[in-house]
């Protein structure tokens, strides 16, 4: 079974296919549910296109949930952080 | 009453709790339990059993959520009219009393101790509020302590902080808020790490004073004592200097490293809106929790009013903005924040009005930070508890070309005001607009419409002739 990420875009037209690195949080269900963690993975629009992979849904800045899923590979862990002075935008720092 | 078990018991007495025995899923179930709970205005509720925890980890949701439980919280009469609370608040908040430092064996919020890589934040039930939030918030009804490394100035205030994994919660403090103004100011030049304590569960009127907008400098368990009516116990925390009210139910304990940032949000808001900016949080790196036996989690489903939000901050913020403006040499007669107005509208009595006293008051509400979206102004006749009045009055006496009077900001508004757009939330800017629902003073006194009610519009010898002969006609 495959597992089932979740993540958070500003516009849904932010999230692009390919390598990246991007904040999931795992809807494994129990008391560590929604536990976040900041990966290095392979992203496609469809699981059709990324054999093996896991699910990543989406949800935009207020919240709406893509009612369509993307499909994610994780290729490596990251810090639980990003390097960046508090109050500056996590995803900019994450795109420099 | 010493806590919020203290309360809770208060509660009961008054009809104003309900106890959910039957299990409930901390993932989205609790949460939209409480917000249908507010939506029906329900009583608070407090969830005795929970999905995935232990039984013993509870949470209780809405303990200030309605004007009956805010006037048991302060020791009053539960159907005390909210004039008289706003009196009693006022009255309370310029006593101080000074804090008890009390031993750590003596502090029930030490009854279980966890430090270091034995402080597993999953081991409270922490909510998925609303569907589609950006994570479980666990710091909603709280208190978010913060120290001043120069002036020692303690600083107590209410932020949103959800967890963010194992190691760390993520918050959203606003850019112009104190919490913020202290790291950017004390902490981010000297690239230290600012210590921090996050209090869940304290007696309600701690919470309260944490909404309250108090001038920096202001020791705010001092004024939490006089609110009270008693000294607040403080004890140290574990891993800093902070001191902490030791009858809270559960203390996280941590601190802000100036080189990190996490992803917070989006979270269904106090203005009644998921509104507001994303991922742009600070990171809390938790050191230690402590928590008392059988631990009380308290929380507000926010959203749209009432709730404990915008109840609270109608007190707290109303008085804080009379003091202010009183201050100013503006001579206000009360100020009222209605609660449906979520903070983002006010009612100004004054007891001389016109246009300069209205732009007057639009000055002190842009001077900083800017909360605040609309203010009418209305004259000493208007009861501004009254929404009936105020509303009459902005509706009639409100000259809509000429006295709105509308100023325009950059890096200063409420990022969670929901009619802004995202580049505005993004640049805190924003307007303000402060409708003048005052008589012009240049009108002569004989040309000032009458307000037609029996009070207002009648001799007292009509009155007098009319309700003495009032049984007469029937009623």
């Amino acid at each position: 079974m495959p597992k089932e990420y979740l993540t958070y875009v500003r516009k849904y037209a932010d999230l692009y296919e390919g390598e990246r690195d991007i904040f999931i949080k795992d809807l494994t269900p129990g008391p560590r549910k929604y536990d976040t963690k900041q990966v290095r993975a392979v992203i496609a629009r469809s699981a059709k296109d990324l054999s093996g992979a896991d699910t990543l849904w989406v949800r935009s800045e207020m919240g709406v949930l893509d009612p369509q899923p993307w499909a994610i590979k994780i290729l490596k862990e990251l810090p639980d952080y990003v390097k960046g002075r508090p109050y500056t935008d996590v995803f900019s720092c994450m795109n420099r | 009453m010493k806590d919020l078990r203290h309360f809770i018991g208060q509660l009961e007495q008054n009809e104003e709790l309900m106890r959910i025995k039957k299990e409930v899923d901390w993932d989205i179930e609790l949460g939209a339990i409480s917000r249908r709970v507010y939506d029906q205005y329900g009583p608070c509720l407090w969830f005795e059993k929970i999905k995935d925890y232990p039984q013993g980890y509870t949470v209780i949701n809405g303990e200030c959520g309605t004007w009956r439980r805010v006037a048991i919280a302060m020791g009053l009469d539960a159907n005390t009219p909210l004039r008289e609370i706003y009196e009693e608040y006022e009255k309370r908040i310029e006593g101080r009393l000074q804090p008890n430092i009390v031993d750590r064996k003596a502090a029930p919020c030490k009854e279980n101790v966890f430090i270091g890589e034995q402080a597993d934040i999953y081991r409270l039930p922490a909510p998925l509020i609303h569907e589609g939030d950006g994570g479980r918030y666990i710091g909603t009804w709280d208190a978010v302590i913060t120290k001043d490394p120069e002036t020692n100035w303690t600083n107590w205030g209410m932020y949103r902080f959800m967890i963010h994994n194992q190691n760390f919660l993520a918050g959203w403090p606003q850019t112009t808020s104190q919490f913020a103004m202290m790291l950017n100011e004390k902490y981010v030049p000297k690239n230290q790490p600012m210590p921090v304590a996050l209090v869940i569960g304290s007696h309600p009127l701690d919470h309260m004073v944490a909404t309250a907008p108090m001038r920096p400098g202001v020791n705010e368990a001092e004024v939490a004592g006089s609110l009270r009516g008693e000294p607040v116990d403080l004890v140290k925390c574990e891993t800093s200097d902070i001191m902490v009210p030791a009858n809270a139910e559960i203390i996280i304990e941590g601190e802000i490293p100036t080189d990190a940032i996490v992803p917070d949000g989006p979270f269904g808001e106090y203005p009644g809106f998921r509104s507001g900016t994303m991922a742009e949080g600070v990171a809390f790196r938790i050191k230690a929790i402590t928590h008392r036996n059988n631990p009380i989690l308290s929380m507000t489903a926010l959203g749209a009013p009432v709730d404990d939000s915008s109840i609270a901050a109608s007190l707290t913020a109303a008085v804080g903005m009379k003091l202010g403006l009183q201050r100013r040499g503006i001579d206000v007669t009360d100020v009222y924040v209605p609660p449906e107005g979520v903070t983002h509208l006010v009612i100004v009595g004054v007891k001389t009005g016109g246009i300069e006293v209205t732009k007057k008051v639009l000055d002190f509400f842009i001077a900083r930070r800017v909360m605040v979206s609309k203010v009418i102004v209305v004259d000493k006749d208007v009861d501004v508890f009254d929404m009936k009045q105020w509303i009459h009055a902005f509706a009639t006496k409100c000259h809509p070309g000429r006295s709105i009077v509308v100023e325009h900001f950059v890096g200063k508004s409420n990022a969670l005001t929901p009619c802004y757009d995202a580049e505005e939330r993004r640049i805190l800017k924003g307007a303000f607009a402060a409708f003048d629902a005052t008589w012009p003073l240049e009108w002569p006194k004989e040309n000032i419409p009458p307000r037609a009610t029996f009070k207002e519009i009648y001799s007292q010898e009509t009155q007098d002739k009319v309700l003495a002969k009032w049984h007469e006609y029937g009623f």
